[in-house]
């Protein structure tokens, strides 16, 4: 049993719980002001890339942190790819498994 | 129903595949129910972030939760309290767009029975992927470890729809770049998520309903 592990998980279901019970119990006749409504449903558009394009564009080690703009880095492509077969709407697990063949293949042949 | 299954297999097999144990996977399935966190949570967990930092990023990410919970609220009105505890922990993407593409408002027992089967699939899911976790050697081989950011921009490109939700996205990146080359751990999300959203929903329009 790791406390360490388990002490995360229990903080993160807490505050997860806590963004979704309130306003169930709360807000059953009161609307959402549309500014606070709009702001709420931004949050993952700013989320989602923040997470993901540092992910791709962002090699951290021991040395520091750089940009990897190389056309060699294999990521750059599976994100294309990725950000591609998602514009088009194709089912999102299917361009997930595209976009890691894409890197795979590119990782081989390097 | 297949997608969350094999979405659940996925995180499973990743997050044993990171270093977590398998009841780890399985009770962070159980208590937190909200993959897109877990997602970013287990790399971290593996690479040792602090907890707070874990935990914070966490929030910030299912802060979409509160707008689901907030238009699901009047179907919910003739609810005992307690189902409402209950029903809170299950509100996940998949669900509310089932029960808010057939009525407005919508029909709880319509989220209540798509959240049933969208967490019965995932933790099926994930009890099938822990086990094939291990037989992976070296994931990076096989391009799995972009299987994390692979699945954050599909999620983000799904959701682009009015011409400011592009600048939004690009405008987060950009700033996350910046943050993630200058600071350490994942003050980079939190800080272009909450900052550049809360920016756009001050300067934009609020759309109709």
């Amino acid at each position: 049993m790791r406390t360490d592990v388990w002490l995360v998980i229990a903080g993160m279901a807490i505050v997860t719980y806590l963004t979704r019970a309130p306003l169930l119990f709360v807000l059953a006749r009161r609307p959402l002001p549309p500014r606070l409504r709009l702001w709420l449903r931004l949050i993952p558009l700013a989320v989602l890339p923040a997470i993901a394009f540092p992910m791709v564009l962002v090699e951290r080690d021991a040395a520091g942190a750089r940009l990897a703009l190389s056309l060699l880095h294999p990521p750059l492509w599976g994100a294309a790819v990725v950000l591609a077969l998602a514009a088009l709407r194709m089912n999102l697990l299917l361009t997930v498994a595209v976009g890691v063949a894409v890197v795979a293949l590119l990782r081989a042949l390097a | 129903m297949p997608s969350v299954f094999v979405y659940g297999t996925v995180f499973g097999g990743l997050a044993v595949q990171a270093g977590l144990r398998p009841l780890e996977v399985w009770g962070m399935s159980v208590l937190v129910f909200a993959g897109a966190s877990q997602f970013v949570a287990v790399p971290l967990l593996a690479a040792g972030a602090p907890a707070a930092a874990i935990v914070l990023t966490t929030y910030v990410i299912n802060m979409r939760h509160y707008l689901m919970a907030a238009t699901l609220a009047p179907s919910f009105r003739a609810f005992p309290r307690g189902w409402l505890a209950l029903v809170a922990h299950v509100i996940n993407d998949e669900s509310f767009a089932v029960a808010v593409a057939r009525r407005h408002p919508p029909d709880p027992w319509v989220f209540i029975g798509s959240a049933a089967a969208v967490s019965g699939a995932f933790l099926a899911g994930v009890a099938v992927g822990t086990p094939l976790g291990g037989l992976v050697a070296d994931p990076a081989r096989w391009g799995l470890d972009f299987a994390f950011p692979a699945v954050f921009l599909a999620l983000v490109a799904l959701q682009l729809r009015r011409p400011a939700d592009w600048a939004v996205a690009l405008v987060a990146a950009a700033l996350a770049i910046a943050i993630a080359r200058a600071l350490p751990g994942t003050w980079h999300i939190v800080i272009a998520g909450f900052v550049v959203s809360a920016l756009a929903a001050l300067v934009l329009e609020p759309e109709a309903s």
